[in-house]
């Protein structure tokens, strides 16, 4: 079985975010980035799964911390990692669109991903992938086993309603969380992983013109701040203030 | 006397026992030849010499458990002597007519102290076969979820202990009763035997003949008992009495408070036993069993599964088992066969069990190997890893924004320089716990005005300081712990400066000790010794001392790891406070639980009081209501345990510092204004 598992590079919410001077996007300056946590229980899901001759691959948009991440996966026990040049994460779309050609002929079984990450909340990177490359594709996966080219697996629904598909392969997956918490890579590990191997490249052209085009982005207003009453008088008087009759 | 066919009897016995023997020692030395490779050689003559000297003064022993140490010390003199009084015994056998009784002062000497030795082994011996099968210490006791050899489990080194209990009886006694009967032959007692002839009249009613066949017998019981107890003494524990000064002979000799660096990067630390360095495959081979390394750990006393004797014992156990195997090479796993992974999980890294061992063993280095191992292969406790994450991508382990470790500064109307811009006297290293923790940051502010009061050029680095990473490789995260201290190492270079100061006693231990081999060298003071120093050369005035008692806790890193007590203690007693020691003070203080990266895990859940809870009530116990401490994450721990353990308006915890800014009168309105220039000189 060959696996690929997409990673994608996410701002870290540690550090407080900031509109950029144009006012479309968030200022990437000072930001730091790290791995999107469900990309992170995606590639977890597929080590579990994986045995012995089946392959899991890492896959992610080039960029500032492409190799660290990919290295990192490996490092994690993926067998190899893809780095995608020429490929845009501007929004989804594109995102899916880059993706969408590099599995293209690779012969992939299952395609995992995060089923939402801190810029697409939406989780619209596995289905628009999926319709792209014209796979069936479920979202929100808490469960996952494979079986004769047949994915059995769970997908929450809100107020803890829980369905089972049974899904033909190749699909692609978003995966909600994996059966065990993601692992960690100890940092030595990564270091020889980066000595010893070679990330392979691939070239996309990763434009779509459809999906999301950002027009304005800005922080959420604050409120005026509260005012505790003492009792229920003030609060009509307050609305008489008002103009509430 | 002894008859030809005795003597031959004597020597084959000798050569079978040698050659059944031979195995048990060659298997050992191979095994501990297997172990990784460190320098254990240099000054060879000094290291001997040391040990030499310390074991004949019996000082590792007498470090804890006074009185048993006195039996041993009887037993240790007598069996030493008896290496004499074998050669005599033997010379008795094979040279016609020899004797040592009524040669002159010479030989008397040497019988007298036989005598008495005898004795002094005799009473050893059996209080302490008292003490192990009557009195039944609790000490030897191992916590039910403690893993254990099934040979352990089931007695056996109560079986062990009986055995050589009673070869030293019968070995010593025997000897004793037979030089009484070789007076009861002459027909007269002897002023060099005291002891030994208040036996003769036991004898006098016995036939010349009876006699002789008499000492035969006790000649061959003590003489022919040794001779075959040397095919068990490989198996036994009691060749620690060989190689106990061997392994103290051949001990660590570098600070304590810096590791072994990782000798295979591949597969750094040990998964298998043959996998440690080989002084530690000699240290289960030194250890007596005498479980003094657990009666003083902090994880064992609060109840998880963890024991650094039983580690020791079950290596031995395992060693001795397949003994043949590993000398050819064939590894054991040391997880759930020498120690389980809690207890690999439990350890605080405090080095107590290190530090009072009598024999030089260090079950600590090994479970910090054993931690290497795991956490290359990811098999940690899930918020362990998460808080290696946090350290890796923010270079703290609170998961913030590094960019708010300077934070704390805000509210303080001074303005510290930013020693990565300006060159300081003092470059104070402030730290993750005295950075962040919201317990500390009152503690790291009082700090900063103390210093600037004292008019102390100092600054911190208030963008790009990391972790010192102390607990990181003591996770055995070694290549997360290189990659804080490169980073660290190469901020300072940027930095000029005379000395760095730290609050905290683990980022303390790791620049001072650790970083030198990653090519930081530092002249590195904890604030207590800064603090002192000042006090002393009169920078730091008091306008009103305090008065009262209060007890002072030794943190592991400061005390321990770096042997300050006294610099603590000075400040404290400068201020006015007496201090009413804890039973556990200086190099015996008991961790509070929170070193090794146990402050970012989950407490275990077979523990029954955390060790921090036990220290307020050891410190309620000598009757104090103020607990002082010098180490951030002491703050923390302590603060918490006077409340869990429900003595709150009983006990405070207070900080050096906070002594030091009350004694010299300080208030905010009175703080000098920033910019002072006073370079501490």
């Amino acid at each position: 079985m060959k696996i690929a598992v997409l990673l994608k590079w996410v701002p870290d919410l540690v550090e407080e975010l900031e509109v950029d001077d144009d006012g479309i996007g968030i200022d990437t300056d000072d930001l730091k980035f790290k791995l999107n946590e469900f990309d992170d229980h995606a590639l977890e899901e597929a080590l579990q799964i994986a045995n012995d001759g089946d392959e899991v691959v890492a896959i992610a948009i080039d960029g500032d911390g492409t190799e660290k991440m990919l290295y990192t996966a490996i490092a994690k026990g993926a067998s190899s990692g893809i780095r995608l040049t020429g490929g845009s994460n501007s929004n989804t779309a594109n995102l899916a669109a880059g993706f969408a050609t590099a599995l293209d002929g690779g012969n992939y079984d299952l395609i995992l991903t995060g089923v939402q990450s801190v810029d697409d909340l939406d989780g619209q990177l596995g289905p628009i992938l999926a319709a792209n490359m014209g796979l069936p594709c479920v979202s929100v996966v808490s469960s996952l086993n494979v079986s004769g080219g047949v994915a059995t697996v769970t997908k929450e629904y809100s107020g803890g309603i829980v369905a089972e598909f049974e899904v033909d392969l190749p699909a692609v997956l978003g995966i909600q969380a994996a059966r065990e918490t993601p692992r960690y890579a100890p940092v030595s590990k990564i270091r020889q992983v980066q000595q010893s191997t070679d990330l392979a490249e691939k070239s996309v052209s990763g434009s779509s013109t459809s999906g999301t085009i950002i027009t304005a982005m800005s922080e959420p207003e604050t409120g005026g701040g509260a005012k505790m009453l003492d009792d229920v008088e003030d609060l009509i008087e307050i609305l008489k203030g008002l103009g509430v009759s | 006397m002894f008859s030809e066919q005795e003597r031959m009897v004597f020597i084959g016995l000798v050569v079978i026992c040698g050659a059944l023997a031979w195995p048990g020692f060659y298997n050992m030395f191979k095994i501990i030849r297997k172990g990784g490779e460190v320098n254990r050689f240099d000054n060879i003559i000094k290291r001997f010499l040391t040990a030499t000297i310390d074991v004949l003064l019996q000082k590792p022993i007498f470090k804890t458990r006074p009185f048993v140490s006195i039996l041993h010390a009887f037993i240790f003199f007598g069996f030493s002597f008896y290496l004499l009084v074998n050669v005599s015994d033997l010379l008795e056998a094979f040279v016609e007519g020899w004797t040592t009784i009524d040669r002159g002062p010479i030989f008397g000497t040497f019988n007298l102290l036989a005598d008495l030795f005898s004795v002094l082994v005799l009473v050893g011996m059996i209080s302490m076969l008292y003490r192990r099968f009557v009195v039944k210490p609790k000490a030897f006791e191992f916590n039910d979820n403690v893993l254990l050899h099934p040979k352990v489990a089931k007695g056996s080194i109560k079986k062990d202990s009986l055995f050589v209990g009673i070869f030293i009886l019968l070995h010593v006694g025997s000897r004793w009763v037979g030089t009484a009967i070789r007076m009861a032959e002459e027909g007269h007692t002897n002023a060099w035997l005291p002891t030994a002839s208040l036996l003769v009249p036991l004898f006098s009613d016995m036939s010349p003949e009876s006699l002789e066949q008499a000492f035969h017998i006790t000649w061959w019981i003590a003489m022919g008992l040794i001779v075959m107890f040397i095919p068990y003494f490989p198996r036994s524990k009691h060749i620690h009495l060989m190689i106990a000064p061997i392994n103290l002979a051949l001990g660590r000799n570098t600070p304590v408070g810096a590791l072994d660096p990782v000798i295979d990067y591949s597969s750094p630390g040990a998964s298998g036993i043959l996998e440690l360095p080989w002084p530690q495959l000699l240290d289960p081979y030194a250890c007596i069993m005498c479980t003094r390394c657990h009666e003083v750990c902090p994880a064992h006393e609060s109840g998880t599964s963890l024991s650094p004797s039983a580690l020791e014992i079950n290596k031995r156990y395992l060693m001795n088992e397949s003994g043949s195997s590993l000398a050819a090479g064939e590894d054991i796993q040391l997880l759930d066969s020498a120690i389980s992974s809690d207890a690999v999980w439990s350890c605080t890294t405090c080095n107590a069990c290190v530090s009072i061992c009598p024999v030089g063993n260090e079950p600590m280095q090994d479970i910090i190997q054993m931690r290497r191992s795991m956490v290359f292969d990811s098999n940690m406790p899930d918020e362990l890893a998460d808080t290696l994450r946090s350290l890796d991508e923010q270079g703290n382990s609170f998961g913030e924004s590094n960019r708010k470790r300077s934070r704390w500064t805000k509210p303080l109307n001074i303005d510290i320089k930013d020693a990565s811009k300006e060159a300081v006297d003092i470059l104070w290293f402030v730290g993750d716990f005295a950075s962040f923790n919201q317990s500390c940051t009152d503690t790291t502010r009082k700090v900063a005005e103390v210093l600037t009061a004292a008019g102390v050029d100092f600054g911190i680095i208030k963008k790009g300081e990391k972790s010192a990473g102390n607990d990181v490789r003591r996770v055995g995260e070694e290549g997360l712990f290189e990659s804080l201290a490169e980073q660290n190492i190469e901020k300072l270079a940027g930095c000029e400066f005379n000395r760095i100061m730290t609050t905290d006693p683990h980022t303390f231990n790791a620049l001072k000790n650790e970083y030198p081999a990653l090519g930081g060298e530092y002249e590195v003071v904890h604030y207590s010794t800064l603090l002192l120093e000042m006090m002393e050369s009169g920078i730091i005035n008091l306008d009103e001392t305090l008065s009262g008692n209060a007890t002072y806790h030794d943190p592991c890193y400061l005390g321990r790891y770096n042997g300050i007590y006294e610099a603590p203690r000075g400040v404290i007693e400068r201020c006015g406070l007496s201090i009413v020691e804890m039973p556990r003070n200086r190099d015996n203080s008991l961790c509070c639980g929170a070193g090794g990266g146990q402050i970012w895990m989950n407490d275990h859940d077979d523990m029954t009081q955390r060790p921090s809870e036990m220290r307020i009530e050891e410190a309620l116990s000598v009757g104090v209501s103020r607990f002082l401490v010098a180490c951030p994450k002491d703050m923390t721990m302590y603060s918490d345990a006077v409340k869990t353990s429900g003595h709150e308006g009983e006990i405070i915890v207070e900080d050096i510092i906070d002594l030091v800014y009350s004694a010299m009168n300080m208030q905010v309105e009175k703080m000098l204004p920033s910019n002072v220039d006073g370079v501490l000189t």
